[in-house]
């Protein structure tokens, strides 16, 4: 009789013990062999040692590395258009009409504009709509107020210069667009949205002078 | 009586009428920037009429107001008054439509307030079925017991016979059984862990890894609620070998405009509340932005960055050993998959945890199954890429085979991700 308490004990206790294991793993656990695992080469997001590292990169560079910082002004990436050189303020803003979408001497394929499509979709119609029609599900729900309706009023007669200078650095409401999208994607996207409005009322409404910002 | 009667359900249903009419024009027309009953981009439009001049005022206004607020001297406060915001005319309404929204304004009550989620946790019933495995092994092993003794019985009844009974500890087989049962067991722990922690397959792996983030950040908030496409924020993925973290400028694209969150509760995993407007706030410190006087701070320290602001540490949660190759790009762009494939359901995740275990076999076995985008000669559809597999092409013509696995074209070679 003992001996069958003395089993059920050590059962009452095993079962206690592995039920109490589980819960949220907030420790990423061990590596079985750390130097195969880890990189020894910087990798992106990797924390910057304070050593080997400085903030001031312009005067207290010398030799040191650095990630995460801005690269070398006038750098331009393999394939990117020109940089933008208008400035963001009110006089920039209005030069900014001057500007020309490279995309009106060099037609747009199919397969480019299915990928502005795409990238308006991802990146505007979350306000905009996907037709542009201002009731992204932001929008809609309330959070953001004072979408513009892109498919009307001053849009339709708005230059692409100043569409892509307020996607570049951001207008009102809005937020700089410039790290999410390539130059030349905001430009194609610009062209995408003109796909979006309609044609005829663009006509008349070009025709009628008393329509201003 | 019964023409009384009729008249007030007559009179009912056009009022409900005006009321739905107003609904629909105030949706279409003004509710980008107003809120009946609260201010938002402008002024809340319940109970304005009181406010106004003249009960006509509101039309003139509504139908021509960058004319009204240079004339007129209550259209000029009122411009004043909300920081010249312009309103848009709008020509095209009619005075009794006008009159419909702001008498839907008036009526307006704001619906009550959501219920918190259901969030009932799916029950799990492996305790229960090992408690019963249990009891089953137990009733078991009691009939075995009545089943010797019976036999004992009847043998000494027959006059065969048989040495005392061997009570169960002291049995050769139960005792084998039970060291055997025992090593399997050890085995199995040590291989295997208890549950998918420790052991020795797990050494290395993060399955369901969820470490707790500087800001708490819900995915389910943003990806499931909000409907943000994942490739917003992590615009990385399609171009390059990380999805990225976004930059704290692509937080403000919208939290510049939310301030405080107002939708349903959300909690940690121990059940806590999480206050969203508090973690916004956390935001701000960190971008160094001002909600105040809606600006940036400035930089007097000349380091780059408005003073005050800090990057925000985020703990990498996804992690592959140093000697795995592996590219978002090529999934996404060319594989064509989508992200829920190796990070689960991210979308209904408040805190993010590792779906997939990331181990070898896991990647070899989706190769194997997956079938890539074959390019198809008759109608040229599909990745032109493979136009040059002839054999495959060849194969296909025979009906030797129907589709091509990622592991057809290579995608279980060694090299192709050991390297």
């Amino acid at each position: 009789m003992k001996k069958i308490t003395y089993i059920i004990t050590a059962l009452i206790l095993g079962v206690t013990i592995f039920s109490s294991c589980d819960g949220v793993r907030r420790e990423p656990g061990n590596i079985y062999m750390p130097d195969m695992a880890y990189s020894r080469a910087y990798e992106s997001y990797d924390k910057r040692d304070s050593t080997k590292f400085t903030a001031d990169i312009y005067n207290k560079g010398g030799d040191k590395i650095f990630y995460n910082n801005t690269p070398v002004l006038g750098t331009m990436k393999r394939g990117e258009l020109f940089p933008y050189s208008l400035p963001n303020d009110s006089v920039g803003y209005k030069m900014s009409a001057e500007v020309k979408n490279p995309y009106d001497t060099i037609a747009m394929s199919k397969a480019q504009m299915d990928e502005a499509g795409r990238l308006f979709n991802i990146n505007c119609a979350i306000c905009h709509g996907a037709k542009g029609t201002a009731n992204g599900p932001i929008a809609t729900a309330g959070h953001v107020g004072g979408v513009a309706n892109l498919t009307g009023g001053i849009y339709l007669t708005m230059k692409d210069g100043t569409m892509f200078h307020s996607i570049t650095y951001g207008r009102n409401l809005m937020g700089s667009y410039a790290s999410q999208l390539t130059r030349a994607q905001r430009w194609m996207i610009i062209k995408y949205l003109r796909t979006l409005q309609p044609k005829a009322e663009a006509a008349k409404v070009t025709a009628d002078t008393t329509v201003k910002k | 009586m019964r023409f009384v009667a009729s008249l007030i359900l007559i009179g009912f249903i056009s009022n409900n009428s005006v009321f739905a009419q107003g609904e629909a024009l105030f949706k279409a027309n003004c509710a980008n920037c107003h809120k009946p009953d609260a201010d938002f981009t402008g002024p809340a439009l319940k109970g304005v009429r009181e406010k106004e001049p003249s009960k006509e005022w509101a039309y003139k206004w509504v139908k021509n107001s960058p004319v009204v607020r240079e004339t007129d001297p209550y259209g000029k406060a009122l411009f004043a008054k909300w920081n010249k915001t312009p309103m848009t005319a709008f020509s095209n309404l009619k005075d009794e439509e006008i009159k419909s929204i702001l008498d839907y304004a008036d009526a307006y009550q704001p619906p009550a307030a959501a219920k918190g989620g259901n969030n009932e946790p799916a029950q799990d019933n492996s305790f229960l079925f090992g408690i019963l495995t249990l009891i089953l092994a137990i009733v078991a092993f009691i009939l075995l017991q009545v089943n010797s003794n019976l036999r004992k019985l009847s043998d000494d009844k027959d006059g065969i016979f048989r040495g005392e009974p061997v009570p169960f500890y002291r049995n050769k087989t139960y005792l084998m059984a039970g060291v055997l049962l025992l090593a399997a067991v050890g085995m199995y722990l040590t291989m295997s862990g208890w549950n998918g922690k420790g052991g020795g397959m797990n050494l290395g792996r993060q399955q369901n890894y969820q470490p707790e983030q500087p800001i708490f950040y819900s995915h389910k908030v943003h990806a499931g609620t909000n409907q943000i496409s994942c490739l917003y924020c992590h615009g990385g993925a399609q171009d390059s070998k990380q999805a990225s973290i976004p930059s704290v400028n692509v937080c403000m694209n919208c939290h510049m405009a939310v301030k405080e969150y107002k939708g349903e509760a959300i909690t940690r995993e121990d059940g806590t509340a999480v206050n969203g407007t508090a973690e916004i706030q956390k935001l701000y410190a960190y971008a160094g932005w001002n909600p105040a006087t809606k600006s940036y701070n400035p930089d007097n320290n000349k380091d780059g960055i408005p003073d005050g602001a800090s990057p925000i540490q985020w703990i990498k949660i996804h992690n592959l050993p140093d000697h795995v190759y592996f590219n978002h790009s090529q999934h996404i762009k060319v594989g064509k998959q989508q992200c829920q494939t190796c990070h689960g359901n991210i979308q209904e995740m408040a805190e993010v945890k590792q779906f997939a275990d990331l181990s070898m076999g896991w990647c070899v076995n989706c190769h194997r199954e997956s079938k890539v985008d074959f390019y198809n000669r008759a109608d040229s559809t599909g990745n032109k890429f493979y136009s040059i597999y002839e054999k495959f092409h060849t194969d296909i013509k025979n009906h030797k085979m129907d589709s091509v696995t990622v592991e057809n074209i290579g995608g279980t070679e060694c090299q192709k991700c050991h390297y």
